[in-house]
């Protein structure tokens, strides 16, 4: 039994500031059937081995423009739409990143598409390798 | 001979897009190739950067040559609406009037002449978009989708402010979802929660209970602003409540409360209701969850809507969706193109039966 992929296998990275490790990133798919405005996404809760992120630590970029989640609520322009099919990236603001070997990530995928009578919350799971 | 036309709604291919096997010409190759001959678009999901490049003349050469290369017909171009696009409020009448505009033209710059509106569009708006429909040509399908019903207070409520003697109304119309004639749960629910460890003694308790509601009729929803109170009465009027603390009080897992639950997304209507209101459907969303091999759906009742639609004379599309997917692929690979090329065969033989 094989799921449809969520996550880019080779997208799980520390990244770095001037020369220092200051978070790490990961690349997934929207769990949903259309492209949307960023606007509408309510949060990406991110845990990485147990450990949660706070809100403000968590940054996406979509088609080379990277956004706090909280200026995610304005942003509208069909150039920064999460199409559907294609990875988003999203930045975690972390001292040190994560160590070398494996470790779990848990990040809830939070929109709220007008229509639906209750918003989409997607729990997507992974294990991967720094 | 019945005038019934066969589409292909590209809903139905979201996974095989999803994973990149399959690319908007690659849909409109498949649905070419299941002897389909009409298309129905969600341009949100397969144009990049919506709605920016229907508006150019590249992608507009792009569209109609690649029509015109598969033998496609544009049927339906399925609008969204997002009247909650702000999390702090929802958009005025006039900024919702202004995006159905934007969608009716879109569907007429890709040559669709209707576009489906959501069961959640408030009816004024449709009220204040009738004069451009008009004028682009374009009518406003209403999307009857399940728990939603014709014949109800919530369809009256539209019927009763978009009829009247001029012109613009006959821009108003209906598209039922052919969800709304499940006579049972989809085989593919019931195996998903099964595989989440739902047992058969609960799922039997929701199947037999889907059955008596089929028997007896659904209490149908309301028209409300508020959809989640809404769907919270129409469950429980229904029985949900009810199921649920006999559920408790026999020590039902979290997969059987699951399955319970999900089995109040699906609903019976009469078919009957199809000929009542025949002057008002303009397009046929042919929903379907899994369709076996000998070309039977599991859930709706294919030839019970098409019998309908021959004695009422329908000569507009059915357009398959399939939404078996969502029950599946969190664990397998989606075979949608199968499952659509299965779907398209079972309504020729309804339709030329």
């Amino acid at each position: 039994m094989a799921g449809r992929q969520i996550y880019n296998p080779e997208g799980f990275k520390n990244v770095e500031r001037d020369g220092k490790v200051c978070g790490f990133e990961f690349q997934f798919k929207l769990q949903y059937y259309r492209g949307i405005t960023l606007s509408i996404i309510r949060d990406i809760a991110v845990t990485i081995d147990g450990e949660k992120i706070p809100r403000e630590n968590v940054f996406l970029t979509i088609n080379g423009e990277t956004f706090s989640l909280e200026e995610c609520r304005t942003v509208v322009s069909p150039l920064y739409r999460w199409e559907f099919g294609e990875f988003g990236t999203v930045t975690v603001a972390k001292e040190g990143g994560l160590a070398k070997g494996p470790h779990h990530i848990s990040v809830l995928q939070h929109i709220a598409p007008s229509y639906m009578p209750f918003p989409i919350q997607a729990v997507c799971d992974a294990d991967f390798e720094i | 001979m019945s005038q019934i036309k066969r589409s292909v709604s590209l809903y139905s291919y979201q996974d095989s897009y999803y994973c990149g096997k399959l690319d908007l010409e690659g849909c409109l190759r498949e649905t070419s190739k299941t002897g389909a001959t009409g298309v129905e678009l969600l341009a949100e999901t397969m144009i990049k950067q919506f709605p920016n490049p229907i508006y150019t003349e590249e992608f507009q050469a792009r569209w109609k040559e690649w029509l015109k290369k598969y033998n496609l017909t544009p049927t339906c171009y399925d609008a969204f609406l997002e009247n909650h696009i702000y999390d702090n409020r929802t958009l005025s009448l006039g900024e919702q009037v202004e995006m159905m505009k934007r969608d009716l033209k879109c569907a007429s710059i890709l040559g669709f002449s209707c576009i489906r509106t959501l069961v959640s569009t408030p009816i004024d708006v449709i009220e204040g978009s009738l004069d451009y429909a008009e004028e682009v040509g374009v009518k406003i399908g209403l999307e009857v989708h399940a728990p939603f019903s014709l014949n109800s207070t919530w369809a009256e409520g539209y019927l009763n402010r978009l009829s009247g003697s001029a012109s613009k109304y006959n821009y108003f119309a209906f598209i039922p979802d052919m969800g709304i004639f499940c006579k049972r749960v989809p085989d593919v629910l019931e195996d998903k929660w099964r595989r989440k460890g739902a047992q058969q003694k609960f799922i039997d308790m929701v199947n037999e209970a889907y059955a008596d509601r089929v028997a007896n009729g659904f209490t149908k929803i309301e028209y409300s602003l508020n959809l989640g109170e809404a769907n919270m009465n129409y469950r429980n009027a229904n029985g949900q409540a009810r199921l649920t603390e006999i559920f408790k009080a026999e020590g039902a897992s979290p997969a059987d409360f699951g399955y319970l639950n999900a089995s109040y997304t699906y609903s019976w209507s009469d078919p009957q209701d199809l000929i009542d209101n025949i002057d008002r459907i303009c397009h046929t969303h042919g929903k379907c969850y899994n369709t076996h091999e000998d070309y039977v759906e599991t859930a709706v009742a294919i030839p019970e809507v098409v019998e309908a639609y021959k004695k009422c004379g329908y000569d507009g599309y059915i357009s398959t969706e399939y939404e078996g997917g969502e029950h599946l692929r969190d664990d397998f690979e989606v075979p949608d193109i199968e499952q659509v090329r299965r779907h398209q065969e079972a309504l020729r033989r309804a339709i030329e039966g």
